[in-house]
């Protein structure tokens, strides 16, 4: 019946476009299944939940040939892993049944502890065609704070665990002592070989399906169809690249000071032209005494993102799509750490530089943008033992926050960061089951900020208050200081926040980055979360649309006449007047992209 | 007894079932157990004409004898998709007013940053705040403040809301607080319609839970209107009993019932498709088939095990890969539906990749190949183009289809990609039927079960053409094309029971269990069914109770459901559910853990058959091959390339004789095609089934 052609005559089968179209799909499909099994069998919420991992398929030489992403935080950094092996083992130390584990953020990892890459090479006919990689976040690593992450380490050391890349199984014989030793050097055991197993079972399903798809169509025909996929990708990517508006974009901008100094300033000169696109960053601050660091992977995985975003965020994930993509930055900067700088909240200043080239081409390319958003994945992360079991929880979780507005858009109220995706906040029924804490208020955060012609969006307000005796807490939040920005002649948004409520009268305490705080039963946790950037002049908004934002209590009536000049009916929600500050022309800064 | 073309009908059983451009319906005679069929078209936004004409084109009036009338209808879905339902307001928790909006907060549109949410079905200034707070436990933190809960209703009204929904926080927990509040509001707004959470999903979850109220009570009125309109059309008829309505979760509901909880109706039209393929597959003793739909601008498909559907609560209206859809969260069949159909359109994107759907021709224009039809190329086109469909006998000769038209368009696909027009028609079928195989492959390979360990039955117009070919390319040795499948959906649900599901959540730990803790729940549950069925789960020997349980290690979030025996549940029946569970378990994830085991969900499901005798007539019809064939025509069987096909009439087949492909068996709604090499007959139950 239809195909059945054997390895033999695989040459020989047309390379028609429409059995390469089916092949793709199905090794499409494999990442698919990939990513539901470890979804499905994880037990830790950063993974199940926040979807903290991803999977894919590369070559045998570590190019990426198709990736499921539960985040966006991982492009670009399933590579790196296969070719750190290759290097490590070389070609004839690689043999059929072993699964390799690396977490090394300078090497095959890329990121940070935190996240375990898994890497199964996979064979056909005896001969290494293929690897497939899981990268999943673990609730523990190790390391000096619960969690194994924090915002005061100095060096690595104090992270977690590394494994440079090691053998996990060697010809299919398990290394038990790997096992034994993650075992006790982390603070939740089942959990982590729990996910662990849930990403070596998302590899082995791979592999399997990888050969059955050779088997059926021959595997010269499968390395047919990924060249083509690549080569259509590549294409398709240029077509878009032309699109773009050739110039050079140059922005900065400023990260929060810390315990040692700041602010930091970042920047970007982004050149685009017909058949490149240029990121150097040079002029970016050198690294940090805190874990505000990346490592040069982290910052090509960063430029990928958002440059996927401007070209064409629907089409498919492979090596091809990043061909025309170049990324420039000096050693040992905040984009570029070395070893031994801390890096675990990597993903802070993986997003800022996202960031910063969204905010050098928003203007350019207002039809795949927005103005700014709140960026910081704003996590909060609180551990004790619960009140009602006495056993250990660790509450880890990033928040949803403000987006920016567009041409003809108003801003997105409450979606994750631009470095989560599909990405789901705990529900408040199940973490008051879980968790020791009843969440007291869980809302939009509504401030006239990010106005506009059209509007940012807000963030949220939500409020944990501990039913444990005693718990750590700390909080990784970033656009503490410097919150989203304004396009197009609209206002910045509004600031991210932790909040410490305490319960005996002390003062509350207002902050962004902080570790190890220790609450105690009856204090609150108070995560806010920032408006998104506003665009366009304010005094340019329809007035029907002020009026609707005043009977939503989105702002008040005063709002509505002093940014936006709109006199609006308290009782009725009817415009009454126009302010005359809406007719003059109003003319804006243009700022210094040229 | 009434007279219809000279045949005497006894007592008729009817189901009628509404799809986007027909209406079906089917009656099945109960003195003789003969099928009747009738077709109008479907006729928004006053759907009940479209049921009365097809009750008119099968002259069925106020002289027939109905004793029963099953209906599925697409109203509470049109009227969600559309936005055609009520104003609605919201009532919920001091504190928690934008659940509603701020949702989970996903993002599945990854690298898009001009993402836009949902809009939400209840704005911010319909959403009311009243203080009460309950723990997970279902203990009382905060008293209902009732003085809150009057203010909200006022201002609910004011602001011109015709229904209210209620959701606090752990209301499944402890539904007091619900119920309290809808007093005062029916006190306040005496008339208006009125939807609490734990009414409609005892499951945990605020959003999930607030959305699906929220939806509930928006569709509320539009859909009490149109049942109370269809039923004064069927009384008019004499039909004014034993009248039903299609659930999501593959049974029916009365009409009073249905009114109260419309959601439930969601999935109303689709599910009965997939009951019917279960009831099938039992009547011919093939317990474990893979259902499989094919319409116009969907195909659908569900696996049924052990003569079992799968029902699950996690169902999203709306959702597509990158749109989070508004969850629903009550029994829904376990569908994969996926974007290929008959009307789905071909295109080439800018790098000359072929796609096929998820746009579709839809019935207007409709395929190029129709006499008002479009530009682009469908499905249907390319069958026509292969020969797979006779232009002569489209639709039993009712659409006079054109071949040229249909090959036009295809040459949009053909010149680019420089291949030739049968090269590019059948590059189209094949791309349409790798997005179906692995939507098979998403209900088989994906949940742990082997297809070649399953039949597989096709229906809806395209089911029969495409069921060999995708059956070949999953190894599953048997098709099984009902008859007439063009209409089996409203079959199916003239062969479905009554169903009540009740699932609340309270999460146990097994060992962490007291004597009695799950008596009791089990036994709040029944005496909920009890409720619904007017007391008579005692004493009605016919009502089946089922329950099962959504359990989990502990640590873990996702449940398997394991089937759980009645009765009360000691050490032995304890530990029995947990070693299904940790094979269940390992089934579905590959792998068992050493870990305390927990309760999750806890799920009673009662049916209550409504006289349809599952065991379908047989028939025996005796005759030679040869009278059935209507000619041969040359088609095209994809890679083994043009053969000349045999030509059957599906009707004057007789029963039991073994014929060689290639073939197609013709019939007015569809058309099987059976590949060379394959073989087909058609058994006792008119079914034709081919063998791989």
């Amino acid at each position: 019946m239809p195909t059945s052609a054997s390895p033999a005559d695989a040459n020989l089968q047309r390379l028609d476009p429409f059995s390469l179209e089916i092949v793709s799909e199905g090794l499409i499909a494999i990442s698919d299944e990939m990513f539901v099994t470890t979804q499905r069998t994880s037990q830790s919420t950063i993974i199940y939940e926040v979807l903290d991992f991803a999977v894919g398929l590369t070559d045998a030489e570590g190019g990426l040939i198709t990736q499921g992403n539960g985040v966006t935080l991982f492009l670009g950094t399933l590579g790196p892993g296969v070719r750190a092996s290759l290097d490590r083992f070389g070609l004839e130390g690689i043999a059929e049944g072993d699964i390799l584990l690396t977490n090394d953020p300078y090497g095959g990892g890329g990121t940070h502890l935190s996240d375990v890459t898994v890497l199964m090479p996979i064979f056909y006919d005896g001969e290494l065609v293929s690897f497939a990689i899981n990268k999943a976040h673990w609730t523990e690593v190790g390391g000096k704070d619960p969690g194994s992450v924090s915002t005061n380490t100095t060096e690595i050391y104090q992270e977690g665990l590394q494994f440079p890349v090691v053998k996990l199984y060697d010809a299919g014989v398990p290394n038990v002592a790997v096992f034994d030793v993650i075992a006790a050097n982390v603070r939740v055991p089942t959990m982590s070989i729990g996910d662990l197993h849930a990403q070596l079972a998302s590899v082995r399903l791979a592999a399997r399906r990888f050969q059955e798809l050779a088997e059926k169509y021959g595997i010269a025909f499968v390395q047919a169809s990924i060249a083509r996929m690549r080569a259509r990708s590549v294409e398709l990517t240029q077509r878009e690249l032309e699109r773009l508006p050739a110039g050079v974009y140059e922005v900065e901008d400023w990260v929060d000071a810390d315990e040692h100094g700041g602010p930091y300033r970042i920047c970007v000169k982004v050149t685009i032209s017909a058949d490149a696109f240029v990121c150097d960053f040079t002029g970016t601050h050198g690294q940090l005494l805190t874990p505000m660091n990346c490592t040069r992977t982290a910052l090509k995985s960063a430029v990928q993102l958002i440059f996927k975003s401007l070209t064409g965020p629907e089409l498919p994930l492979n090596e091809g799509v990043f061909d025309r993509l170049e990324v420039i930055c000096p050693d040992r900067t905040m984009f570029t750490a070395e070893r031994p700088a801390p890096v675990s909240t990597y993903w802070e200043v993986l997003v800022r530089i996202s960031d910063l080239v969204w905010k050098a081409l928003a203007e350019a390319v207002p039809a795949r943008t927005t103005a700014g958003h709140f960026l910081s994945l704003c996590c909060d992360l609180i551990s004790g033992n619960h009140p009602d079991s006495d056993e250990l929880f660790i509450l880890f979780e990033p928040n949803a926050g403000g987006w920016g507005a567009g041409q003809g858009k108003d801003g997105e109220r409450a979606l994750v960061s631009i470095g989560d995706g599909e990405t789901y906040m705990i529900p408040v029924e199940v973490a008051e089951q879980k968790y020791g804490v009843v969440v007291e208020q869980y809302r939009l955060n509504t401030t006239s900020a990010g106005a506009g012609k059209w509007r940012g969006g807000e963030g949220i307000v939500k409020d944990y208050r501990i039913t444990a005796e005693a718990v750590t807490v700390t909080g990784i939040i970033g656009r503490h200081e410097f919150p989203a920005w304004g396009a197009a002649g609209g206002q910045d948004g509004s600031p991210n926040e932790m909040h410490f409520i305490y319960a005996d009268g002390r003062p509350p305490e207002v902050t962004g980055m902080i570790s190890g705080v220790t609450l105690h039963r009856g204090d609150i946790v108070r995560v806010v979360t920032g408006s998104g950037g506003g665009w366009g002049e304010p005094l340019e908004r329809d007035p029907a649309l002020v009026a609707g934002d005043v009977r939503n209590e989105f702002i008040t009536v005063d709002d509505a006449d002093a940014i936006y000049g709109v006199d609006v009916d308290p009782q009725t929600f009817a415009v009454q007047a126009l302010s005359e500050r809406r007719s003059t022309p109003v003319t804006r800064d243009e700022g210094n992209r040229s | 007894m009434s007279t219809v073309d000279g045949h005497q009908r006894g007592p008729l059983r009817v189901a009628t079932d509404i799809g986007g451009t027909f209406t079906d319906l089917v009656y099945l005679d109960t003195s003789d157990g003969s099928i009747g069929l009738a077709k109008a078209s479907t006729t928004p936004p006053e759907f009940e004409r479209g049921v009365v004409d097809a009750l008119n084109k099968a002259q069925i009036d106020a002289t027939s004898d109905v004793v029963s009338f099953a209906h599925g209808s697409t109203v509470v879905i049109n009227a969600l998709t559309e936005r055609k339902g009520s104003v609605t307001a919201l009532i919920t928790t001091a504190g928690f007013r934008d659940i509603l909006e701020i949702t989970r907060a996903n993002r599945p549109d990854l690298f898009n940053l001009r993402f836009a949410k949902p809009e939400p079905f209840v704005e911010r200034a319909l959403r009311f705040e009243v203080r009460e707070r309950l723990s997970y436990t279902g203990e009382v933190l905060t008293p209902l403040d009732e003085a809150d809960v009057e203010r909200a209703a006022k201002a609910a009204a004011a602001a011109g809301a015709e229904a209210i929904a209620i959701c606090f926080l752990h209301s499944y927990a402890n539904p007091e607080h619900e119920r309290r509040c809808a007093e005062v509001v029916r006190r306040v707004l005496p008339g208006v319609s009125v939807s609490m959470s734990h009414e409609i999903s005892m499951e945990w979850r605020e959003y999930e839970r607030t959305s699906t109220t929220v939806l509930n009570a928006y569709v509320q009125r539009v859909a009490a209107r149109y049942l109370d309109r269809l039923a004064a059309e069927l009384e008019t008829r004499g039909i004014d009993r034993q009248r039903y309505v299609m659930q999501s979760s593959g049974g029916t509901t009365s009409f009073e019932h249905a009114k109260e909880r419309p959601i439930t109706l969601v999935e109303s039209g689709p599910v009965a498709g997939i009951m019917g393929a279960a009831i099938i597959g039992q009547a011919i003793g093939r317990q474990d088939v893979i259902a499989l739909d094919i319409g116009g601008t969907t195909a659908k498909t569900s696996l049924i095990e052990q003569g079992k559907v799968k029902v699950t609560t996690d169902y999203r209206i709306g959702w597509e890969p990158a749109n989070p859809g508004y969850p629903v969260k009550v029994p829904v069949v376990d569908i994969v539906e996926i974007g290929a159909g008959g009307g789905s359109i071909a295109w080439l994107d800018e790098a000359l990749g072929l796609h096929v759907g998820p746009r579709s021709a839809g019935a207007k224009p409709g395929p190029a190949c129709y006499p008002e039809g479009g530009a682009e190329p469908t499905v249907t086109d390319a069958n026509l183009i292969a020969g797979r469909i006779d232009p002569e006998y489209f639709l039993g000769g009712e659409i006079a289809v054109s071949l040229e038209r249909a090959r036009t368009a295809m040459s949009t696909i053909a010149d680019p990609l420089g291949v030739s027009l049968d090269e590019a028609a059948l590059g189209v079928i094949r791309v349409a039927n790798a997005s179906m195989v692995n939507a098979i492959k998403l209900v088989s390979v994906r949940r742990g079960h082997d297809p070649r360990d399953f039949d597989l039955v096709a229906f809806g117009g395209g089911g029969s053409m495409h069921a060999a070919a995708l059956a070949a390319e999953l190894r599953i040795e048997r098709v099984i094309i009902p008859p007439a499948p063009g209409l089996f959906s409203a079959w199916g649900m003239l062969m479905t029971e009554e169903r009540g599901d009740w699932l609340r959540t309270s999460v146990m730990q097994i060992d962490a269990l007291r004597p009695g803790d799950l008596d009791a729940i089990w036994h709040d549950l029944e005496r909920s069914a009890d409720d619904h069925f007017d007391g008579q789960t005692d004493h009605d020997p016919s009502l089946i109770l089922t329950r099962s349980a959504d359990m989990r290690y502990k640590g873990q979030e996702h449940t398997v459901k394991v089937p759980v025996a009645a009765g009360p549940m000691g050490a032995e029946e304890l530990a029995d559910v947990e070693s299904r569970f940790a094979e269940l378990h390992e089934r579905h994830y590959t792998f068992r853990l050493d870990a305390p085991v927990e309760f999750v969900n806890f799920h009673l499901t009662a049916l209550r058959p409504l006289g349809a005798s599952r065991d379908l007539p047989r028939q025996q019809r005796d005759g030679d091959v040869g009278e059935a064939l209507r000619g041969k025509r040359m088609v095209h069987f994809d890679q083994q390339g043009w053969n000349e096909a045999a030509i059957y009439e599906r009707a004057r087949l007789p029963t039991g004789q073994t014929v060689d492909g290639p073939a197609v068996v013709e019939e007015a709604s569809a058309s099987t095609l059976v590949f060379p090499g394959q073989r087909f007959s058609v058994d006792e139950w008119s079914n034709v089934v081919i063998e791989l």
